[in-house]
């Protein structure tokens, strides 16, 4: 299980919001999102703000961390 | 899920087209050892590449690139600098036991442009394993 996991799929389906829309909206590639919706890639801390901003959640709700998961 | 190939995978993947159609010919039908065909190569890659960058550039709607491009880059020219530091430490080991021990002299024509292509072929396997490896992150997500 990786270190990092989000809700940014599910946030993203209640919002209606496509990948490519979010992606704009955070200033990344589609790929990217693609990426971090399926835990294989950890975004930077400015990246995970901006999505938490867009999606308008805390960013706890969107990220959330576990020691014992693998980076 | 569909996961079509952003800017930076076509350019790479035009970049790797490019470095296997020029420089292939150029190794492997033995072509080394003459100075125009060097030239041409050298050419032939500049122009292929800008011809190929030019296209993608022109039919490709988003060109954004992002942090996560930046990363892969750094790991593409990591694999690359380390195979070409392996492989000079490799070549110039190998330069010195030949000369040590005489088994080739070092002051003709023809021993300067197969060094010459050693260490071309040297760049060349540094370039394509930045390129590979960059391929590779790109279709494991990272």
């Amino acid at each position: 299980m990786p270190a990092i996991r989000n809700q940014i799929r599910e946030l993203r389906a209640l919002r209606e919001m496509t990948q490519q829309e979010l992606a704009d909206r955070v200033g990344v590639t589609r790929q990217t999102v693609i990426a971090i919706e399926q835990d294989k890639y950890s975004p930077s801390l400015e990246t995970a703000f901006k999505v938490a901003l867009v999606l308008g959640v805390p960013l706890e709700q969107c990220f959330q961390y576990d020691p014992r998961g693998k980076r | 899920m569909a996961t079509s190939l952003s800017y930076r995978e076509k350019s790479l993947y035009a970049s790797l087209a490019a470095e296997l159609v020029v420089y292939g010919p150029y190794f492997f039908l033995h072509q080394q050892n003459s100075v125009n065909k060097v030239a041409g190569m050298i050419i032939g890659i500049i122009v292929l590449q800008t011809v190929l960058q030019l296209v993608i550039a022109l039919v490709t709607r988003n060109r954004v690139t992002d942090e996560r491009d930046r990363l892969i880059e750094l790991r593409g020219y990591r694999a690359g600098y380390l195979t070409i530091a392996t492989l000079m430490v490799l070549g110039l080991g190998m330069l010195w036991f030949h000369a040590a021990v005489g088994h080739m002299r070092l002051d003709n024509r023809m021993m300067g442009l197969h060094f010459l292509s050693v260490f071309f072929g040297m760049l060349v396997i540094a370039d394509i394993t930045k390129t590979a490896t960059q391929i590779v992150a790109y279709r494991r997500a990272l």
